[in-house]
Formats: C-alpha cells, sequence, structure tokens
C-alpha cells in the first residue's frame, strides 16, 4: 500500500481530487492542440508548480515557515540569465552554477535561520527574500537593476534549442510533473515522514531520535532546489528577467497557491499553482487590480477554507469528515 | 565629513522615532493578542496620505486634516480587525496564517490606495516653516523637533494609559492571561478592537509626522512595516520604549550606512541588523516583555 | 545489573530546586515506578534523564556510559525512549505512519531512497510489516489508515506506546501512561506493560493509579518536593513512614 504514489491513492478516494487532476489533464491537452495565448499562462502555470511544490515540502511537510524562497529562485534565475545572455553559456551549465549558488546560500542562510520558531523564522526569512530584492536592484553592474536582463536565450543543448511553444510547454509540464512526482515520493517515505513528524511533535520526533535541526535543513536545502530550479527555468522561458520577478508579488502569488490547493497536499501545490495561474491576465504586466485581487481571494480562503482545494470534498460532506471517528 | 556625520544621526534620530512609532504600533497587537500584524505599515502610508488629501483636495487646515486622518486610519484598524483578524482568531487560526492575512490585507489597501489615489507621490508641508535650528554646525529642522516631540508625548501617553486607565489596565491583563481576564468580565475581542485601533493610531502619526520629511505614495507600507518590525525586534518584542530604541538605533545605523558605505545600502543595512539580532539576540536590547 | 544509573541529580529553576539530589538505579529487567504527589519534580526527572533538560548537577548514566547534557536524539539513539505526559502523536500522519516513524532510527534512507520509488519498495514492506505487528499487539491495526488525531484519547496513549516500542527500547520512559483512562483500559494498559517487561524492554514509569503501580511494578522509587524518599519493592515502600507521612497516611494504605 504504502510504496504506491500519493497522489493515485489520495484521488481515489477523493473524487473531488480526480475531478480536478482529469480537468486539468484535459485543459493541457486543450490547450496544447488550441495553442495561442493560454500556452504561454500554462507554462507559466508549470514553473510555478515547482516552486509552490518545493515550497509545499518545507511548509506543507515539514511546518516550517518562509517567506523568503524567492530568494533561492533569483540567485538561480539570475546567475542563468547572466551567464546565457552575456557570456554564452549553455542553459544547462549555467543553470548547474546557479541551482549550486541557491543551494550554498541556503546551507549558509539555512543553519542560524532554522533555530528560530514561529514570526521570527517568519521574519528572518522574509529579510532573506528583501536582501535578494535589493541586491538584484543594486548591484546594476552584473543585474543591470531595474532595467533587467533581456535577450536571454531558450532553453537547450548544444545546437538544439527549444523554440517553438509547444515545445516549451511539454518541457515544462515534463519538468513539473517530474517535482510533483518526487515530491510525492519524498512523503511516502522515511524522509517524509521525518519532516511530517517535526510539524506534528518536535519533542517527540527527537525522543524516538531524529535529528530535528538536520532534517529541518534537508527540507529547506530540497526546497531551496525547487525554487532554484523554478527560477532558472522562468528566465529561459519568458526570455526577460528584472527584480520584479522575483518580489514580494511572487511571495503572494505563491502563497495564494499554496492556500488555494490545500497545504500539505502534493496535489494541492500543483492544482493550485494551475488553478491561479489561469485566473485571467494572470501573466500579463503587474496590473493594479491583480494584486488587489489575490490579496483579497488570499484572506477569504484562508478563512474559510485553509484546507484549499485538497479538501473540497470535507467541506461538501459531513459524512466525511468524521469518518474514522 | 565629521558635521556630515553629525548630521546624518540627528536626521536618524528622527526617522527613527518614526520607526519606533510604528514599532509601537506591533507591540501593541502583539502584547494584547500575540499576532504579528503586517499591515502596520498600510496604517502609516494611509495616515500621510489621507492628510495630503484633506488638505490638498478638501482644503482642510493641515492640523484638523491630521487629526481626520489619523482618526480615519483608527477605523480602517478597527475594521482590518473585525473583517480579517476576529474570524481567523475564532477559528484559532495558527500564527502563520494570520501573518499571512495581514499581509494580503497590506497589499489589499495599498493597491485600493493605488487605484483610488494614483501613483503620484504626495507630500505635505512642514509643521512649522521657519528655518531650522543650528547646534554646532549641524541643522535641526523645526519638524525633527515635532517628530521628538510628538514621540516622547506618545511614550508618556501610553504608559500612563496603561498603567493607570482602567481600559489600559483591562488591556494588559488581556496579554498577560487571556482566559482570566475573560473570566474577570474583561470583554477581550472588544479589547483585541482596541489594540487593533490604538496600534493603527500610532501608524497613522507616525505617518502624518514623517511625510513632511520624506513623501508617501501607495507603497511606502511595506518598508515602513518592516522598519518598525526591526525595531521591535531590536528593542526587545513586546517594549513599547524598547521599539521606540529600536527604532532610533536603526534610524542611525541606516543613516550612518548610508552616508559611509552609500545609498545604495540603507535597505540592506536595515535588513541585516534584522537578521543579526534574530540570530545573535532574538529578545532584543532590553529582552522581551513580561 | 542497573541500566540506568542517576547520582546526584539535581534540576534547578532559578531558586526553585525541581530535582533535588536524586541518585536513583534502574535494573535491566521489569518495571520501576517514581510516584509522588503533584509538583513532586517527576516530570522534571524524565526531562533530564531524557536529555530535554541538562541537570544543574549530577550524572546519568546509562548502560554504563555518560549521557548527562546528552540531546534527546542521541539518547534514544542509545536505546532509552520516553513518551510524554499529553500524548504527542503526529497528528497529520495516519496511526501506522506513527509507528513507521518509531522505526527511524532502525531503518536507513534519506533523499536518494526517497527518489527511487523501486529501491525504497523492499524496505519499505519491512518496515510496514513490523508496524502492523506493534499495532496489532495494542489492538490497533483496523485504524491503522486513521489520522492519529481522529482517535479516541484512550487509543491514543496505545498508540503512543506502540511507537515507543517500535524504536526498540533497552528502557521505556512512560509519564503517566495511565492519566485519562477508564477503568478497562487501565487494566489493559497493566497487562501490556507487564508483558513489555517479560519481552526484555525494562519499563520506568511516572504514574498516580496506586492499584495499576502496585500491580505491575517490581520496584518503587517515590518523590517528594524534589527528593527521593525512598526507593523498593512496592511492599515496602507501603510501608515506609516517610513515605506514608508525605502522602498523609490515606492513599497508600488504603491501596494495601
Amino acid at each position: 500500500m504504502s510504496s504506491r504514489v500519493s497522489i493515485w491513492h489520495d484521488a481515489r478516494r477523493d473524487p473531488a481530487l480526480l475531478v480536478l487532476w482529469v480537468l486539468a489533464a484535459a485543459l493541457v491537452v486543450y490547450v496544447f492542440i488550441t495553442g495561442g495565448y493560454l500556452i504561454a499562462v500554462l507554462q507559466f502555470a508549470a514553473i510555478y508548480v515547482i516552486f509552490v511544490t518545493g515550497l509545499n515540502i518545507f511548509m506543507g511537510y515539514a511546518g516550517q515557515v518562509s517567506f523568503g524562497h524567492n530568494a533561492f529562485a533569483a540567485i538561480s534565475g539570475y546567475t542563468s540569465a547572466v551567464l546565457t545572455a552575456n557570456h554564452g553559456w549553455e542553459p544547462i551549465a549555467a543553470g548547474a552554477l546557479g541551482l549550486s549558488g541557491a543551494l550554498a546560500c541556503a546551507l549558509i542562510v539555512g543553519y542560524p535561520t532554522l533555530r528560530l520558531r514561529g514570526h521570527y523564522l517568519a521574519m528572518a526569512t522574509l529579510a532573506i527574500g528583501l536582501i535578494a530584492y535589493e541586491v538584484a536592484v543594486q548591484w546594476g553592474s552584473v543585474t543591470q537593476g531595474y532595467m533587467g536582463i533581456s535577450g536571454i536565450p531558450p532553453l537547450g543543448i548544444g545546437g538544439w534549442t527549444v523554440t517553438s511553444d509547444r515545445a516549451l510547454l511539454v518541457l515544462l509540464i515534463l519538468s513539473a510533473a517530474l517535482a510533483v512526482l518526487a515530491a510525492a515520493g519524498i512523503r511516502r517515505s522515511r524522509l517524509g515522514r521525518a519532516f511530517v513528524a517535526i510539524s506534528g511533535s518536535e519533542d517527540a520526533a527527537r525522543a524516538l531520535g531524529i535529528d530535528v535541526a538536520h532534517y529541518k535543513l534537508i527540507a529547506f536545502l530540497i526546497s531551496a532546489f525547487y525554487a532554484g530550479v523554478a527560477g532558472s527555468l522562468f528566465v529561459h522561458a519568458v526570455g526577460f528577467v528584472s527584480p520584479e520577478v522575483y518580489g514580494l508579488h511572487m511571495v503572494v502569488l505563491a502563497f495564494t497557491m499554496l492556500y488555494v490547493g490545500g497545504i500539505g497536499t502534493v496535489a494541492g501545490s500543483a492544482l493550485g499553482a494551475m488553478v491561479v495561474a489561469l485566473l485571467p491576465e494572470t501573466i500579463r504586466a503587474l496590473s493594479d487590480y491583480q494584486d488587489l485581487a489575490y490579496g483579497a481571494v488570499l484572506i477569504v480562503i484562508l478563512i474559510y477554507a485553509p484546507g484549499g482545494l485538497a479538501s473540497l470534498s470535507r467541506l461538501w460532506s459531513p459524512k466525511r469528515r468524521t469518518e474514522g471517528a | 565629513m565629521l558635521e556630515l556625520v553629525g548630521q546624518s544621526i540627528a536626521s536618524g534620530v528622527a526617522i527613527g522615532c518614526v520607526y519606533g512609532l510604528v514599532g509601537i504600533g506591533f507591540c501593541v497587537i502583539y502584547n494584547g493578542s500575540g499576532i504579528v500584524n503586517f499591515a502596520q505599515g498600510a496604517f502609516v502610508m494611509l495616515g500621510g496620505m489621507l492628510t495630503s488629501v484633506a488638505l490638498k483636495t478638501y482644503g482642510i487646515p493641515l492640523p484638523v486634516a491630521a487629526v481626520i486622518a489619523v482618526a480615519l486610519v483608527s477605523m480602517v484598524g478597527v475594521v482590518l480587525e473585525r473583517v480579517v483578524v476576529r474570524p481567523l482568531w475564532n477559528r484559532q487560526s495558527t500564527m502563520f496564517v494570520m501573518i499571512l492575512a495581514t499581509l494580503a490585507a497590506q497589499i489589499v489597501i495599498e493597491r485600493s490606495t493605488l487605484i483610488a489615489i494614483g501613483d503620484q507621490p504626495r507630500t505635505l508641508p512642514m509643521f512649522t516653516d521657519i528655518p531650522p535650528l543650528r547646534l554646532t554646525g549641524i541643522a535641526i529642522s523645526y519638524q525633527f523637533l515635532w517628530i521628538l516631540g510628538c514621540s516622547a508625548l506618545v511614550i508618556a501617553g501610553l504608559a500612563w494609559f496603561f498603567a493607570s486607565t482602567k481600559i489600559g489596565k483591562a488591556m494588559r491583563a488581556c496579554s498577560i492571561n487571556r482566559d482570566a481576564a475573560a473570566l474577570q468580565g474583561i470583554p477581550v475581542s472588544r479589547m483585541l478592537a482596541l489594540s487593533f485601533a490604538l496600534s493603527a493610531a500610532l501608524g497613522g502619526l507616525a505617518g502624518v509626522l514623517v511625510t513632511p520629511t520624506q513623501y508617501t505614495a501607495f507603497n511606502v507600507g511595506i518598508p515602513y512595516a518592516i522598519s518598525g518590525f526591526i525595531a521591535a525586534i531590536v528593542g526587545g518584542f513586546g517594549r513599547p520604549l524598547g521599539a521606540l530604541l529600536g527604532g532610533i538605533l536603526l534610524g542611525v545605523a541606516q543613516a550612518l550606512a548610508v552616508v559611509l558605505l552609500g545609498a545604495a545600502f540603507k535597505n540592506v543595512a536595515a535588513l541585516s541588523i534584522l537578521l543579526l539580532f534574530l540570530f545573535f539576540r532574538p529578545t532584543g536590547l532590553l529582552g522581551t516583555a513580561k | 545489573m542497573n541500566l540506568l544509573r542517576l547520582d546526584g541529580v539535581t534540576r534547578q529553576f532559578g531558586g526553585l530546586i525541581a530535582v533535588d539530589a536524586v541518585s536513583l538505579d534502574v535494573p535491566a529487567e521489569g518495571v520501576t515506578a517514581v510516584i509522588g504527589p503533584n509538583g513532586a519534580g517527576k516530570t522534571t526527572l524524565f526531562n533530564v534523564i531524557s536529555g530535554f533538560m541538562a541537570p544543574s548537577a549530577g550524572r546519568v548514566m546509562f548502560a554504563g556510559q555518560h549521557i548527562t547534557g546528552l540531546p534527546p536524539e542521541a539518547i534514544a539513539k542509545r536505546g532509552l525512549v520516553r513518551t510524554f505526559q499529553l500524548a504527542q502523536l503526529f497528528e497529520n500522519l495516519t496511526v501506522l505512519e506513527n509507528v513507521k516513524v518509531g522505526r527511524h532510527l532502525h531503518t536507513t534512507g534519506g533523499l536518494l531512497t526517497a527518489l527511487m520509488p523501486f529501491r525504497a519498495a523492499h524496505s519499505e514492506t519491512v518496515v510496514e510489516e513490523a508496524s502492523l505487528a506493534l499495532l496489532r499487539n495494542v489492538g490497533l491495526a483496523s485504524q491503522q489508515d486513521m489520522l492519529a488525531g481522529v482517535l479516541p484519547y484512550g487509543q491514543k496513549r496505545l498508540l503512543e506506546i506502540a511507537r515507543a516500542l517500535a524504536a526498540e527500547p533497552k528502557l521505556l520512559l512512560l509519564d503517566e501512561p495511565a492519566a485519562g483512562l477508564n477503568r478497562d483500559e487501565t487494566t489493559r494498559l497493566a497487562s501490556l506493560l507487564r508483558q513489555i517487561a517479560t519481552s526484555g524492554v525494562a519499563v520506568l514509569l511516572i504514574e498516580h493509579d496506586m492499584s495499576l503501580v502496585m500491580n505491575v511494578a517490581d520496584r518503587v522509587a517515590v518523590l517528594d518536593f524534589g527528593k527521593l524518599l525512598a526507593q523498593g519493592t512496592p511492599r515496602d515502600v507501603q510501608l515506609n513512614p516517610d513515605v506514608i507521612a508525605a502522602y498523609l497516611g490515606t492513599a497508600l494504605a488504603a491501596h494495601a
């Protein structure tokens, strides 16, 4: 029972989730066939699926808090951008270096930060995210500040590049699928159980021999990796990067997706990202009403449906809520 | 050079008092409920913004405009409490959810202001239009004196309020032990609303005081919230006097960083101080209250 | 052979001395109970033994090695596992998963194993079987897929014990395992405890339920105001005048 991937298992038990997955798959196929503007929206959604799934590992599984994962996306993304656009590196090599940078930063920063709890942890991670933003803005010689870097080449290896929209969409969806499967695999494993144990009771976890500090750091690093991948994929998909890409907007968007989907579940992160990304005008330049809408939606969800989509059926049928009592 | 540094320190102290006022706002709500209200910065922005609108669009004289603005901001605080905080409170949401919700509220307020008033920065005239004082070569504008004076009055007023008035003592009781306070007949939920109103008023006042020296715009909220939070942490979360001292320390450190390292380091300096304290002395300079 | 040895263990909180120079020996077999009035320092003692607090003075030795001041996870690794006064289950995990976490020390596998499901399959099967066996032992096998949070309190306490046993401890520390249980559940707990002791796991428990203690314990230690008043067989302790005085003579005598 347990070795089977949890997404399938959860979906089998929960018809609402199954319906959502089918709809998501149908949408992808539809968009692939008809093309147009929605392809870009789905590309954006796929990248955010990766980011949010990683964040869910740290916040949903291990029960920690981070307002600053955009920093890791920024480090990896900017490294990819600068190396490929200005120095002619191969995207894979640039991305590898960017990811290493993000992981190194997470390691250095994680060690003191993860000893903090509650709002101290929240604020420390927020500070990290803000510092990354500041560096992106101020280190003009490398990042071109507010103007950003454009002309970033598309993904590819050697001579072959991904130039068509549809090809890029397939690549991104596959990456997102891989990211989600990996997260599900983690949840089902001894590692994932240790994470969730920590969120349940740190004391009890330690009493059973789990080195809590060590595992928190691992969760942090894994989620930083996911953030870095998302960050680098973004710059190649869009061809342009600026500090705003990784600013507070990303944080709010990611949290909205995390909570719409349902924090703690693998399906939740993926579905939440897709749903939120599909709201109208998502990837157009930050328009005034957009953030207002996200803020309001997030508040409503936090109050009335904190379990998100993943807990939909629980909201509808009271009978399910008492299952197992 | 020394004069430049001295000048920086002077202005750092003044802006630091503003940060301190914002930080005190954090403390008031935190002490009353354990919530970190991330919308605090929005109150600062609204304070200056509404005063400016009252003054420039409706021609209301500055002192009256300021009072009206602070009162309005206070009401916004109560609305925030009722609409966002109370429902989450009643559902016993986690602390993180509350922080996230107040952050979302900050964004809603910010964007609403943008839509209603536009993105042009606004200013207020100085309170007293006299050339600045000169002390050993350092210019101290009267606005700085206003800021210092008001901050001192606020601290004294709050101290008296919490120590001597019935309501103030009731609020303190709620922060020490909510259940016991409720059993004593203290209307805890009303105290919560009151703490938000008070905190919002403090933020609004900070906004009014600081806008003559800097501009205000729809998006100045978050930087002030962060600065206020840093002030509160540095001072020792929960202690109003600590928040003021923390704010002054932050303001001076920032000013010195700008003078000695360059303007680019202003925010990095502030955030580094925050991280330093969080990592090495989370209880702050004075240690946490209680 | 003494498995656990406390040597003059003291724990102070400012001016308050919670545990006062306690020297105690716990044998490697059987059930030892620590009793005493509320506030006598029993849980603090457990906290010191299991590494959640460092002692202000004194030493703790387990299986002949110093464990004073070691962190809880290191002590658990050596075979000393504790439960908590208020059941600390992993509410977001299922009943079965809770026990699997108990197997953490005796399984391996980190990120790499997690990402390769076929490699993981075999060790996961082993863990699953071991965990199910433990659940059957406490009668919770049918609830294996329920979230731990929905169990009734009595079953939560049983789950906590099953989970602790999953870690294959040499010494099991139980903090008030009978608290909140009804008579039926307490009887079943008593036989479970005897069964655990017979299987070779030493048990050290804090308890208030005197009939449980008298039925189950091989040795009893009495704490009052942080000091060790007496230790010995249940009978000896029952007749000890200092102990009788501490309990005002009524409780123990009534259960004689």
